[in-house]
């Protein structure tokens, strides 16, 4: 196979392109009539590109953040999924012509009065994909906007009231609002950008084959044909293909580009504000875990049988499931059920919720590591069960507790970059959005480390010496009784 | 003080106690001896109400534990029994959270009521008369056995029961504190405390206890005064244990 690889000349390789599928529509997705297949109006037209070119598209499922790094790395060889040419990706790789004009549209929920234009979003959270042209512009107009992976929650957002308006591409928003009865268009769609294909830095030779191949579907009405038939056809495109089909084929286009507004000011200020997010998570989590912790760890230790199956079903659940998934659930799923929480509540109450499930162990390991004699000899004394589990159990348990429960925090600090799959922006969300619009992998990924370092360091070094000062004690308490038994 | 009438303990089928009859008068001290698993530990969990009675009767004042009693009767009269009997623990079990003096004053206060104060006070006198005042501030672990062992007493005294129960008080102990102890409690029943002494040791309970009870298989084999019983014992399994205890 390798050899023949290797020997393969460039008609007979595979056209492997990257793009992101999931929530996807209409530039690529997943059938939802036949889950093994793709569909979408790129995967058509770059099956028409290949035909062109003679060669065989794979299509290769990445993830739009890091479509860029993968194309680098060399998972697949180009990149087809509407993609903007920027300035600053422009340092990182090669465009092809481009072959589709898009246009922005503000969407709104359909009872909405005040928002008519982005210019009335100014102190509204605006919704959009992370890393493109929309949230370019809004961050260009200083409009808070929050990021998704797909249009799909976006969408979903804004028909929850999470959101108060969506910018997104023509085609996406021609997809997803044009069937939706609860949302409707909030002006007509503005600005003139253009798709392209991104190719590695230095593949001039499949850059020219690409061209080549665009230029081939305009003309022969291949292309025309498939954006007819997704409802994609608009002026926009007649002009474009017009002087092509005329035979000009390097006509200017005329569009808008954007930019990234990227400095480091102005990173380290929106990282600093993420990592309070973070700190604030963290902190409120695990005030939940440790409060509904412990009646979990009473209820499995010394509750009646039904509170017990209860608690151990309820620990199992959230110990056993990734907490991902929980989040997802909750921000997600309960809307079905009539609760709508916004992000960060959602967050604080997943992680809450499941870290909970921990620090109830770690109760229940304190309160069997306390000698049963502490129980007899406070019934001696006269004592009750409830006086002295208080008085006498509790705060020993409490103080076996704390070690592990400090370490338990260092690692829901950590958790918390859990939040990004629901748009909170923390510490991982931020880094995941900065880097991406920056290409500034390493020098952020550094940075970011440095804030989660700063804050969870002094928790491991407090959690360390907590259990320091605890064994020390244990140590000599056992040096005590050794030598009272060897005087005996 | 208290009398103890063919008390019997099982576990599952294992008849740990087979009829033990006795009683304690006050102001005088009950050694209870035996090999091990003669069943002498049971008999004190049961006396204090840690281990319930199979059958049998327990009477120490009013209070009359009997193992007919409904459960939920049996935990009130064991309260009040607990209310009368204090116990001192083979390991002592002090309270490690809690300073020597809160680990007296802790019960006096949230069970008697007594306010923090006079609790202090008093806890300050029993350390006293265990020659521990110098330790009121500082934490059990910081403590000798034999320290630790006299916290646990005055603890149990703080509660001032008319019963005192000792479990292997001297399994942390080396000679010289043994015969402390053994001074320091004559001097408490001198002030009228009355107490059960459970050991393996037959040279402190010589010391230490006006009766003696020996006991084998869960069963009372003899009991008497001590000098009696270990000058002329009658029965020959008591002839032997003293022999070889010797």
């Amino acid at each position: 196979m390798l050899v023949c690889g290797f020997g393969a000349t460039n008609a007979q390789k595979p056209l492997r392109w990257g793009a992101d599928p999931s929530g996807g529509a209409p530039y690529v997705f997943t059938d939802p009539s036949n889950p093994d297949k793709y569909i979408g109006y790129e995967k058509e037209m770059v099956d028409a590109l290949a035909t062109a070119m003679g060669r065989k598209a794979e299509f290769v499922p990445s993830d739009w953040e890091t479509l860029v790094s993968a194309l680098q790395r060399g998972s697949f060889d180009i990149i087809v999924n509407g993609l903007e040419p920027t300035a600053d990706r422009e340092k990182q790789i090669l465009f092809s012509k481009p072959y589709y004009i898009f246009q922005l549209q503000l969407t709104v929920r359909r009872d909405e009065q005040r928002i008519n234009s982005l210019a009335d979003c100014k102190n509204r959270v605006v919704g959009t994909l992370s890393n493109t042209a929309a949230s370019r512009i809004l961050q260009q107009e200083g409009i808070p906007l929050r990021g998704y992976p797909d249009p799909v929650s976006a969408y979903r957002d804004l028909e929850l009231k999470r959101l108060d308006a969506v910018l997104m591409d023509v085609p996406a928003e021609a997809f997803y609002v044009h069937s939706n009865p609860k949302l409707k268009r909030a002006g007509p769609p503005f600005m003139r950008g253009l798709y392209v294909i991104g190719l590695r830095k230095g593949d001039e030779a499949l850059k020219k084959e690409v061209d080549a191949a665009i230029n081939k579907i305009i003309i022969d009405g291949t292309l025309e044909r498939i954006l007819k038939s997704w409802n994609l056809w608009n002026d926009a495109q007649v002009e474009f293909q017009a002087p092509i089909r005329a035979g000009n084929q390097n006509a200017e286009v005329a569009y808008d580009m954007t930019t990234a507004t990227f400095n480091w000011r102005d990173a380290l200020f929106r990282l600093a504000r993420a990592a309070l997010v973070t700190v604030g998570l963290a902190f409120g989590a695990m005030i939940i875990a440790v409060i509904i912790g412990m009646p979990l760890a009473l209820g499995q230790w010394k509750g009646p049988l039904v509170a017990r199956a209860l608690c151990t079903g309820y620990i199992e659940f959230f110990r056993g499931t990734p907490v991902l998934v929980q989040l997802l659930f909750l921000y997600f799923g309960l809307p079905v059920f009539g609760i709508t929480m916004p992000g960060w509540v959602t967050a604080l109450v997943g992680l809450g919720l499941n870290y909970a499930a921990y620090e109830s162990q770690v109760y229940r390991a304190a309160l069997d590591a306390i000698p049963n004699g502490q129980w007899e000899a406070a019934y001696m004394l006269g004592m009750s069960p409830v006086l002295a589990f208080r008085r006498i159990i509790l705060p020993q348990a409490f103080r076996i507790a704390l070690p592990p429960m400090t370490n338990d925090f260092v690692s829901l600090f950590k958790d918390t970059s859990v939040a990004f799959a629901i748009s909170v922006w923390e510490l991982a969300t931020a880094y995941r959005e900065l880097a991406n619009a920056s290409g500034q992998f390493l020098l952020l990924g550094i940075t970011v480390s440095l804030f989660y370092l700063a804050m969870s360091l002094p928790m491991a070094h407090l959690a360390r010496r907590l259990e320091r000062r605890l064994r020390d004690r244990s140590e000599r308490r056992v040096e005590t009784t050794e030598l009272a038994e060897a005087e005996a | 003080m208290i009398r103890v009438t063919d008390l019997r303990k099982q576990f599952g089928n294992n008849e740990v106690l087979r009829g033990i009859t006795f009683a304690v008068a006050p102001q005088t001290v009950l050694g209870v001896i035996g090999g091990s698993g003669c069943g002498k530990t049971t008999l004190l969990r049961c006396l204090n109400g840690l281990e319930r009675i199979s059958s049998g009767m327990i009477e120490c004042g009013e209070v009359k534990l009997e193992s007919s009693l409904s459960s939920a009767e049996y935990r009130r009269r064991v309260k009040q029994l607990r209310r009368r009997v204090g116990t001192v623990f083979q390991h002592f079990y002090l309270f490690p959270h809690l300073s020597v003096l809160a680990n007296i004053t802790e019960a006096p206060v949230h069970v008697l009521k007594t306010t923090k104060r006079k609790a202090e006070a008093e806890a300050g006198e029993l350390l006293d008369s265990v020659g521990l005042q110098y330790t009121a501030r500082r934490y059990p672990e910081s403590l000798s056995g034999g320290e630790q062992q006299r916290v646990a007493i005055a603890r149990a005294l703080a509660m001032r029961p008319d019963l005192l129960l000792f479990d292997e008080p001297t399994s942390a102990l080396d000679p010289k504190r043994t015969s402390e102890l053994r001074m320091l409690l004559r001097e408490f029943v001198e002030h009228g405390h009355t107490m059960v002494i459970v050991s393996h040791s037959l040279g402190f309970l010589a010391g230490a206890s006006d009766y003696l009870m020996y006991l084998e298989g869960g069963e009372v084999v003899e009991q008497g005064p001590t000098k009696e019983l270990l000058n002329a014992p009658k029965d020959p399994r008591t002839k032997e244990f003293i022999r070889h205890a010797g």
